[in-house]
């Protein structure tokens, strides 16, 4: 396995053609405002090196027999299943950010029963790709992006039938060693910080749409791929001379792209679906299922540090004492092991799929998602209403460190005697930065999007609900033939 | 001397410092134990296992160790290294 410093320095030997603010980033590695996603992902190295925490963060490689980071592993148990989501509480708790390896996680685990299953039905030979591009994944302890979001144009159009062809990814050329292929893909959660992008089919498709129904892995830096970083609420503080307090959250951070493929190359010894247009629904559900299952852990860990971080504040202003303050905690703690609760339990009723891979049980992990799309909400409005109007209103770092202003911040900001200004002032920034600030993308509209937006969740719940067997339920005990 | 290795069990929601309760162990019984972390078909005579919650069910079979000491509690940490120092006298 790769060490945390070994996974800076190879990130160190891409060559990404991204731009951000209107500029092109020659070193991402080192930018101000991109290195705290860094550090996140790093997190899930530096984290696995930890003996107190091997359990969690490594696995057994099905394939080779060797340990691996288990952000590289192929589930083979329902523990494995219930070990990933631990896996993603702890590393939300580390890092109170996207720490962004989990979506590659979840596309490889899809893909990989997936393609067994393609394989079965068509002849191709998709899966022996997939195994062999996995195995150097597993082996050099890569770092891969999953790519699933097309911004798709006319959410009412198939993927054929847009305007602009390019607005779903598809194939623009064949030859005999590859494809060539065009289009984007939104909302890319740690592409920067990848080796690897392994590319899905965003929706179900029908016959007309073959050109559409590919997935593929890439290197990150291939040549055609174009990427735009997306900026976040309150992301330039971390350019300003005073950048401690006001961030928030020092070290760690998340970040996405808008990633575009413009006659981008793919081996044929990459392609792990092309034209299979019956398929492409299976992986876009078994992902989305994945990632569903992954938020019951990582938010929930998030949220420990947010819960953390609202009682100091209440501490620090002598109000933890009162009643509904007590309670207001209490509520936090109780959502947020809801969530956790339905990560641990779509994980438990997991089950074998062709491949031997691990799928978990779909509908309660659609469960645990629409709980995800709301309860970080409340959460949050519940810190918000505890921490009080001066996390939005207290004057800035550099105000702090000027002599002109300091005493009269330390002296007017002060709450409980024995805590000093400073930190009062850094767990509100902190309760700011995961609610509204840069960390909130990840733990808000990344909670109401991510996965799948709401509606998408409550499809699932709909088709998984088995009402037949409620309603022959209803009508033995109401005694109906 | 007892030859001891330590392995950790969770650590996503632990209940107490897992890494202060390893020095705390490790520290109270150092005139009779040497501990190191686990390696492949090395023998122990004791296999520390320092569990964050009480739902932790492993016990590392793979491990080969003549006795296995459990702490999955912060009042547990000086039964665990009386457990080691006990074994030493039986010895």
């Amino acid at each position: 396995m790769m060490t945390k410093d070994q996974y800076i320095e190879s990130l160190r030997k891409l060559n990404l053609n991204l731009w951000m603010f209107g500029k092109k980033i020659e070193n991402p590695v080192d930018d101000p405002v991109i290195r705290p996603s860094l550090n996140s992902f790093a997190a899930t190295y530096e984290v696995a090196e930890d003996p107190q925490y091997e359990d969690l963060m490594t696995a057994t490689s099905h394939i080779t027999g060797k340990k691996i980071n288990r952000f590289t592993n192929i589930h083979q148990s329902t523990d494995d299943l219930i070990k990933k989501v631990k896996m993603q509480r702890l590393l939300g708790q580390k890092t109170a950010a996207c720490f962004q390896r989990c979506v590659g996680m979840d596309a490889m685990n899809a893909v990989y029963s997936s393609t067994y299953e393609i394989d079965e039905a068509c002849g191709t030979k998709y899966h022996e790709n997939f195994v062999k591009f996995l195995t150097r994944v597993q082996d050099e302890d890569l770092a891969v992006d999953g790519a699933m979001t097309d911004v798709k144009g006319d959410r009412g159009l198939a993927p054929s039938k847009q305007a602009d062809p390019d607005l779903y990814l598809h194939v623009v050329e064949r030859t005999p060693d590859g494809v060539y292929v065009t289009g984007a893909k939104a909302h890319q959660t740690g592409y920067i910080n990848s080796h690897e992008v392994l590319v899905m089919p965003t929706i179900s498709m029908r016959p007309g749409d073959e050109d559409y129904a590919i997935s593929f892995a890439i290197p990150t830096d291939s040549e055609g791929i174009t990427l735009i970083y997306g900026r976040q609420s309150c992301d330039t503080r971390k350019l300003e001379e005073y950048n401690d307090i006001d961030v928030g959250n020092k070290t760690y951070g998340g970040h996405e792209v808008l990633v575009i493929f413009d006659h981008v190359f793919v081996p044929n010894d990459r392609i792990f679906l092309n034209g299979e247009v019956q398929f492409a629904g299976m992986i876009v559900e078994r992902f989305a299922g994945f990632h569903r299952q992954s938020y019951g852990g990582c938010k929930v860990g998030v949220g420990d540090v947010l819960i953390g971080a609202t009682q100091l504040a209440v501490e620090m202003a002598g109000a933890a004492k009162a009643s509904h303050v007590k309670d207001k905690i209490i509520e936090m703690t109780h959502l947020n092991e809801t969530l956790y609760a339905c990560g641990i339990a779509c994980s438990s009723q997991g089950s074998a799929t062709k491949s031997g891979g691990y799928l978990i049980d779909l509908l309660l992990a659609n469960v645990c998602k629409q709980n995800v799309t709301r309860f970080p909400y409340e959460i949050a409005r519940l810190a918000q209403d505890l921490a009080g109007g001066l996390m939005v209103t207290q004057p800035s770092e550099a105000d702090y460190r000027n002599p002109v202003t300091h005493d009269y911040i330390v002296k007017y900001l002060k709450g409980v005697d024995s805590v000093a200004t400073e930190d009062r002032m850094r767990v509100l920034r902190l309760i700011e930065n995961i609610t509204m600030g840069t960390a909130a993308v990840g733990y808000l509209p990344e909670s109401m999007h991510g996965a799948g937006s709401p509606q998408a969740q409550r499809i699932m719940i709909s088709r998984q609900s088995n009402m037949e067997m409620k309603k022959k339920l209803a009508k033995a005990i109401a005694r109906i033939d | 001397m007892l030859t001891c290795t330590v392995k950790f069990c969770g650590g996503c929601n632990p209940r107490y410092d897992r890494g202060a309760a390893y020095r705390e162990i490790t520290g109270a019984v150092h005139d009779i134990a040497s501990f190191s972390l686990p390696q492949d078909g090395k023998h122990y005579d004791v296999l520390l296992i320092i569990r964050g919650c009480t739902a932790c069910p492993y016990l590392y079979e793979e491990i080969d160790a003549d006795h296995r000491v459990l702490c999955v509690a912060e009042d547990q940490i000086g039964q665990a290294a009386d457990a080691i120092r006990a074994l030493v006298s039986s010895k």
